[in-house]
């Protein structure tokens, strides 16, 4: 019980993000809303103890009948104002909800939580999307508390006017609303139980929902004929979902069968006690028919309130799950260009036994152009996510001029480094936020981003562009154009480097060319070294001609360095790197000595 | 949209729920109907309670207080009887029947249109969302109309009980309908005016709280301003949307101030006149209850046109897929390539650019030939490929299979004849067999099969090294093993390499991200599979590919440059013309080469 009122403390908590005004303007109406149906019951009494003192005719007093319309009418229009009040207060509490998920989510520390099913899950309980019906969001559960309010002055108000007649009516039509709101409560933690039930299933369905609207998956679905299969795949994840409503829909329907006694019971009692009195002449027929009126009016009519309160906490006790989950850690300051070393780091990707990188020493020296190298799954892509903090070592550490990362906190750390994944992010927003967004821990720099734009050959993209930098990269914003793939590899080496720009003092690269041809590569290559500044580049690559000239190229194999140096140190050593660049190069050779 | 048109997805949604569940479609709406006549008994019931009193008929009066709790109890337990029903009905018809309608729509588009342009795009994934909106509409619809002879029942309960010139309260109950539509038409308006700002929250929103884009976001920092401009794009739809509700509040005021002024001079008429004083009670009772009944038909309709929202991108997609329709041919492919693929004059430009993507692209890929296709980024390669598995038809020109007009061959038929492995390759987290299998349906579950198309990819190994070999699930999103890049590369091949008599075989950029070794021995694979299933379907294997090395092999090669074809021939009559080939192949070779120079600027 304790646990169910703080519950509610903390819905009506949420209510602050409406704001003082639109907050005070709202309980106003609602309280005045809700003295509308006792006032209403008066005003009826008043009607019809004129009519019957005036024998049945003509006894009507004007002042009555007005002060009757005037009720009327003003239960009208508090109705009418509370309910875009209303819809702000809770779009206001819903946006403020989402922009601190989407804060947190995008602060966690590691990537690692996000692509955990269960924190997926979490997500999708707690992301309060007002436009997927099935998402419970606090805004209408903390408006809904009010409306309790509401219904409780409103029953604090019929009661009145029963108790002016009987006071042991209100006790036994209290009971009545109880047991009707206990029901509206079973039956909402029925729904939410299945609902909860729905999201692993719906998101099997969504693999291949979004499978059949992207590009990529699109494509092969096409070719391989996968389209009638997949929608059967959807079907039956759905029907597995949804199957089990069936007879939780049963369940509720013969749980409120237990309504009609209770509604007809209590309600009966007071119809009759009061109707018998009158007809014994012991109360006026007005004070029959105000408690006709108000009788009805104790009973709560709305069975959403109970829902939308349950699905509004189900949804912030997600999203308090997911807040302990995503732990913060605080910024600290940014230092000098760093020594970067690898000590004994071990690492498994959660859920799998295999060790990806295995007691790995590395030395990464400030300002140098270091490679890596390595066979397909031999940790490359990993290494370069731990240097970037998204995930944290197994064992071992890695330390910034002798200083542990997990010291220095991966927020300060993510100042001084810039990443550029194959699989860039592409945001449906202007050209300029595109590069900018590349690092967006500092002020935006209006140098820098022309600058970088300068040196990345982002110029003559601009150019065609429209409205140039303010042009939106994706064809669904209005005025917005879709980019090429090779354009869209301009703006990600504008973005890498304005962050270099304007703090980042590791850049590193994670197969950044490899759908790109000869000359666009050298190109982009090129580019990079020429303007990296003091930077250190860390770049992962197959392209073992591009390799090649960076400054010290090591070799990852078996979760180690297997080996390190400059191209021609390791072709000279004969290992792993010089036979994997003579099988590259002997295709050239081969075809050059042959006639 | 017309409103008919919308009508009419209303009613087929009603008779597809009818088809699939006529028990609980049947009891919403006896649930409804015989609400609507509890109300007109309510209101007659107190009149006798009223009556009795005042006569002093304790019978009567008794009777008529009973009748009236019953009724209303009856009532209240119908309605939410009724909504139950109509949740697990709505819910299920519309989570999973029309779900699968929308899917299986999607799923039958045979072009790529929808897929590689964002606006389409949207359109595409709002009617994917579309259900959500929908479900309840119809009925509501249905509510809509009986609280609509809720309130010409009370209306004519009071002319006939009470005094016919109440009747003309129908004219002023027809205010606030009127009145509240107006305000609807505005909130509908501004929901389509912010639309793209409520877009963009939602795009940031998925950004910010997905692992794709997470780890970028969170090495630049970007996640506070990422934030930010989400939570401005949502006041920005917020404000718009709330001042067409703060206009829709007057409207509907205005709307009860009329009908609350008639009402007036109705209850002046009904005292003033000699009406009994159950007669002014079933009045009142009738109006409380007519405003309950023209809110709930307010409600009934506001939601059933909220739904026209939802409607409007999933009606878009019909159309759009009856259009698309029209473009598959009958004709069934050849059993074996005998002549090979023509391309006469061909040329193709996506919507919306200038430039086109291909521009009178001629050329013979001989029956059993290895083609290579070469050229720098955005040359028209992959466009390519993609007019020969049909996913456009040329703007111009023709391709001939063997004779016949690609276009006039049956799209899925012919598809079923080709294979592929793309750049952009899918990355389907599900079990690794399932993955590979589809590859091949009709095989799905032939062990022997999806081994031989591993061994292929040269991703034996990758396998036996996975916890549970083909049975391993892929992917973190169900707590799966995620795969490199690379490994990813080595499953889309292993796929593409399950269907055993391909008349086309495409590898788009097959080994880009994969490490020399695997490149080589997938090449050498792949060459003797090509030769292999040369002999056996004369079929044609298309490579693109960046890297020089691969290519040379080939028995034809197509330089493409700004999509002109400007060089084909062999690696040999290509390297002796000295032209683009020649310059670009040097390139690549001097960076192996020992003495290689730094820098490509002399090639």
């Amino acid at each position: 019980m304790a646990h169910a009122v703080a519950d509610r403390i903390g819905l009506l908590k949420r209510l602050r993000s409406a704001g003082p005004g639109l907050l005070s303007g709202l309980v106003l109406l609602t309280v005045a809303g809700s003295l509308v149906p006792a006032a209403t019951a008066l005003a009826f009494a008043a009607l019809v103890g004129d009519v019957a003192r005036g024998g049945g005719r003509a006894g009507v007093a004007v002042t009555t009948l007005l002060a009757y319309l005037a009720v009327l009418l003003l239960g009208h229009a508090f109705g009418a104002l509370r309910e875009p009040m209303s819809y702000l207060a809770r779009m206001r509490i819903d946006g403020d909800h989402r922009a601190e998920l989407s804060r947190l989510a995008a602060q966690s520390t590691t990537v690692g939580h996000l692509e955990r099913a269960d924190v997926r899950v979490l997500i999708r309980q707690a992301r309060a999307d007002p436009e997927n019906f099935m998402d419970g969001s606090p805004g209408p559960g903390a408006v809904a508390q009010l409306d309790l309010l509401g219904r409780v002055v409103a029953v604090a108000g019929s009661g009145a006017v029963l108790a002016a007649y009987e006071w042991w009516l209100v006790p036994l039509l209290a009971v009545s609303a109880a047991g009707l709101h206990g029901l509206h409560q079973l039956a909402g933690r029925d729904w939410r139980r299945v609902w909860r039930g729905v999201l692993l299933p719906g998101m099997r369905a969504d693999v291949w929902a979004e499978a059949l609207v992207s590009p990529g998956e699109g494509k092969e679905i096409r070719v391989f004929g996968l389209g009638e299969w997949a929608v059967g795949r959807i079907e039956q994840h759905m029907r597995t979902a949804f199957d089990p409503m069936w007879g939780v829909g049963r369940r509720v329907l013969i749980r409120q069968s237990w309504q009609l006694p209770l509604v007809f019971g209590p309600l009966a009692v007071a119809y009759l006690a009061v109707t018998a009195d009158a007809v014994g002449g012991a109360v006026p027929v007005a004070t029959a028919a105000a408690v006709f009126a108000a009788a009805t009016s104790v009973l709560p009519a709305d069975p959403h309130q109970a829902h939308l309160t349950i699905n509004a906490l189900t949804c912030l006790r997600a999203f308090d799950r997911l807040r302990a989950e995503l732990t913060r850690v605080p910024a600290a300051a940014a230092g000098p260009p760093p020594l970067v070393r690898f000590e004994g780091v071990g690492f498994a990707y959660p859920g799998t036994g295999r060790r990806v990188l295995d007691r790995l020493d590395l030395e990464i020296r400030p300002g140098e152009l270091l490679a890596v190298v390595g066979l397909n799954g031999a940790g490359k892509s990993t290494l370069s996510k731990l240097l970037a903090w998204l995930y944290e070592p197994a064992s071992g550490r890695i330390t910034a001029d002798g200083v542990d990362l997990a010291a220095i906190g991966p927020e300060a750390w993510r100042k001084r480094i810039s990443v550029v994944f194959q699989d860039f992010v592409r945001y449906h927003l202007s050209a300029a936020d595109n590069v900018a967004l590349g690092n967006a821990t500092v002020p935006r720099d209006e140098q820098a981003l022309a600058a970088a734009a300068r040196d990345a050959g982002l110029d003559e993209v601009l150019a065609r562009l429209p409205r140039g930098w303010d042009t939106p990269l994706a064809r669904s914003r209005t005025g917005g154009v879709d980019l090429s793939g090779g354009q869209w590899q301009q703006v990600v080496l504008a973005r890498a480097l304005y962050a270099v720009r304007t703090g980042a003092q590791v850049l590193v690269l994670d197969e950044p060319t490899a759908h790109l041809d000869v000359r666009t590569e050298f190109d982009v290559f090129g580019r990079l070294a020429a303007h990296r500044g003091d930077a250190t580049v860390v770049l992962i690559s197959h392209r073992l001609s591009t390799v090649r000239r960076a400054d010290r190229i090591v070799l990852l194999d078996g979760g180690r360095i297997a080996e390190s140096g400059t191209h021609d140190e390791l072709m000279a050593l004969g290992g792993q790197y010089a036979a994997m660049f003579t099988i590259q190069a002997e295709r050239f050779a081969a075809e050059e000595t042959s006639p | 949209m017309t409103t008919w048109r919308y009508l009419g997805l209303l009613a087929e949604l009603v008779r597809l729920s009818w088809r699939r569940f006529p028990f609980a479609a049947a009891g919403i709406v006896a649930a409804a109907v015989v609400s609507t006549g509890l109300t007109p008994v309510l209101a007659l019931a107190l009149r006798e309670a009223v009556d009795g009193i005042a006569g002093g008929d304790r019978r009567a009066a008794l009777l008529g207080a009973l009748g009236a709790a019953l009724a209303f109890a009856l009532d209240r337990y119908l309605r939410d009887a009724g909504e139950v029903l109509e949740k697990v009905l709505a819910d299920h018809v519309s989570s999973v029947d029309l779900r699968r309608q929308v899917v299986s729509t999607l799923a039958r588009l045979d072009g790529l249109d929808h897929l590689e342009r964002t606006d389409l795009l949207d359109r595409v994934t709002a009617a994917q969302d579309a259900r959500g909106s929908l479900g309840h509409a119809p009925w509501q619809a249905i509510h809509a109309v009986c609280h609509a002879v809720r309130l010409g029942l009370l209306l004519l309960l009071l002319g006939a009980a009470v005094n016919p010139w109440l009747l003309t309260l129908i004219a002023f109950a027809a205010a606030p309908l009127w009145f509240d539509q107006a305000g609807q038409r505005a909130v509908a308006r501004a929901e389509t005016g912010t639309a793209e700002a409520f877009r963009l929250q939602r795009h940031l929103f998925d950004l910010a709280t997905g692992p794709a884009g997470g780890k970028e976001i969170r090495v630049a920092g970007a996640g506070p301003e990422i934030a930010r401009r989400q939570r401005a794009a949502w006041a920005e739809a917020v404000r718009g949307r709330f001042r067409a509700r703060v206009r829709a509040a007057a409207w509907r005021l205005t709307g009860w101030a009329v009908f609350t002024l008639g009402f007036g001079a109705g209850l002046a008429l009904v005292t003033r006149g000699d009406g009994s004083l159950g007669d002014l009670v079933l009045a009142i009772t009738v109006a409380v209850t007519l405003r309950d009944a023209l809110q709930d038909t307010l409600f009934g309709v506001t939601v059933a046109m909220a739904g026209r929202t939802g409607a409007e991108p999933l009606l878009w997609l019909r159309d759009y897929a009856r259009d698309q329709a029209g473009h598959t041919g009958t004709g069934k492919p050849p059993a074996v390539l005998r002549d090979g693929i023509t391309l006469e004059e061909v040329s193709f430009g996506y919507h919306g650019t200038g430039r086109p993507a291909l521009d009178r692209v001629g050329c013979h890929l001989p029956a059993g030939s290895v083609v290579a296709v070469v050229g720098e980024y955005g040359s028209g390669k992959t466009t390519l490929v993609k007019l020969l598995a049909k996913f456009y038809a040329p703007d111009r020109g023709r391709i001939l299979v063997d004779g016949a007009d690609l276009a006039d061959l049956d799209t899925a038929a012919w598809r079923a004849r080709c294979s592929a492995a793309f750049q952009d390759f899918g990355r389907f987290h599900i079990r690794l067999g399932d993955a590979v299998g589809i590859g091949d349906l009709p095989h799905l579950d032939e062990d022997a099969r999806l081994r031989d198309a591993v061994g292929a990819a040269d991703a034996t190994a990758l396998v036996d090294r996975l916890p549970d070999g083909l049975d391993t699930q892929l992917g973190r999103r169900f707590d799966g093993v995620e795969l490199s890049e690379g490994q990813w590369q080595k499953v889309a091949l292993a796929r593409a390499s399950m269907r055993a008599e391909p008349l086309l075989f495409v590898l788009d950029e097959p080994t880009a991200s994969l490490d020399a070794p695997s490149e080589h021995a997938i090449f050498e694979r792949y060459m003797a599979r090509a030769r292999e299933l040369a002999a056996r379907t004369g079929a044609i294997t298309v490579v693109i590919s960046h890297r020089f090395s691969t290519v040379a092999g080939a028995d034809r090669i197509l330089v493409l440059d700004r999509g002109h074809l400007v060089e084909q021939g062999t690696h040999q009559e290509l390297l002796a013309a000295g032209g683009r080939y020649a310059d670009l192949y040097t390139v690549q070779a001097k960076a192996y080469k020992r003495s290689g120079a730094d820098s490509p600027a002399g090639a």
